[in-house]
């Protein structure tokens, strides 16, 4: 005949608790999404802080700030290795916002230099930088550039409102 | 020595390429030539613009563009009354596309879209804090995607096939872009013929 034996109950009790907390924690988790610790740590270790991410296709551009100065920097999601940009970053000009396209080819970026804030498009295949004239007149703020690389959208400050500007590209 | 040699074309045949015609109609045509095919190239290459179009009563702030993967749809927060919200709009026709769940728990930030518009995500408020959120048009389903405590997510930019989802959070003071893997939530959004891995024998 078995006897009761309280401290077997106590530790199944603790048992039965610890799967129903881990089931209800691995619910939550469940919701949260997945990181990429691979690319997450490369990113972290390139550079003190890093902002204003853009994604396209195997393609992140994302602003970082690297010493005394941030700058632009894409980086390839299949292989995890940063893209080298020829003219992209120049020494007299602060980048604020960043849009890539799908096939890594063109990018689209807001900067100040000399006192102005400037739209430019750049091509990686080229390696050249083209501003783009805001007409009417005004402060661009923020670019989103269609992942097929035509269109450009534009948040344009003027007088005291933003605006978006729609621009086809050739 | 070298010879001279006749660059005259043969008898019955017609001359390829250039003349030395230097006759003063001839250098006027030739260069009215140039000066059009100039006017045309740069014509040409010269970026297209229009305004966003309006969703309101005239002058109204419009805020953070996104466009869907084939520039068809254009996402962008409009600050009227002292809310933010989002609006959704075929980018020619600049026709409002109905919204679900997401459209609630204003003010929004950082909109992004999948290639064909399936899927818009965007930071929504719930209650102090901001939370990442990805509303699949197409089933109206709202996937909620929760940081770990102490994050704070700033900017969100989804992947235009949506398997992945970057985005700029707030950690201690410091901001840092974390890239997150959606493969296993979502069904991707591609542009047309292109053909998704796996599903069939070989």
């Amino acid at each position: 005949m078995s006897r009761f034996r309280p401290a077997d109950w106590r530790s199944r009790a603790a048992a039965l608790m610890l799967l129903a907390l881990g089931a209800i924690l691995g619910g939550c988790m469940a919701d949260q999404p997945r990181p990429l610790d691979g690319i997450n740590r490369q990113l972290e270790a390139s550079g003190s802080s890093s902002r204003a991410p853009s994604l396209s296709g195997r393609w992140l551009a994302l602003i970082t700030s690297r010493g005394n100065r941030e700058v632009i920097d894409l980086v390839d999601l299949e292989s995890g290795r940063p893209v080298p940009m020829a003219g992209l970053n120049r020494p007299d000009a602060e980048p604020l916002a960043v849009s890539v396209d799908g096939s890594g080819r063109r990018l689209a970026l807001i900067r100040q230099r000399d006192g102005g804030t400037e739209l430019v498009l750049h091509r990686l295949d080229v390696g050249a930088s083209e501003p783009i004239a805001i007409t009417p007149a005004g402060v661009p703020e923020q670019v989103a550039l269609s992942a097929d690389g035509r269109i450009l959208a534009v948040q344009v400050s003027r007088q005291g409102y933003s605006q978006i500007d729609l621009i086809t590209l050739p | 020595m070298a010879q001279r040699q006749d660059r005259r074309p043969p008898p019955g045949t017609t001359a390829p390429v250039l003349t030395t015609d230097s006759s003063p109609e001839r250098r006027c045509r030739t260069w009215s030539w140039l000066l059009a095919t100039l006017v045309i190239g740069s014509t040409a290459c010269t970026p297209i613009r229009q305004a966003a179009p309006s969703v309101g009563l005239g002058t109204e702030t419009r805020l953070e563009p996104a466009l869907s993967g084939d520039g068809r749809l254009l996402a962008s927060l409009l600050e009227r009354d002292g809310r933010t919200t989002i609006v959704l709009q075929e980018r020619q026709s600049g026709r409002l596309l109905p919204l679900g769940q997401v459209q609630r728990n204003a003010p929004h930030h950082s909109p992004s879209l999948s290639w064909n518009g399936r899927y818009l995500a965007l930071i929504s408020q719930q209650g102090e804090r901001r939370l990442a959120v990805i509303e699949d048009r197409a089933t109206g389903q709202l996937h909620p995607l929760p940081l770990p405590a102490g994050q704070e997510v700033q900017r969100l930019s989804l992947a235009p096939d949506a398997s992945r989802l970057a985005m700029e959070v707030n950690r201690g003071g410091q901001s840092r872009v974390l890239v997150f893997d959606l493969r296993p939530r979502l069904e991707p959004d591609l542009p047309p013929g292109q053909s998704v891995s796996g599903g069939g024998l070989p």
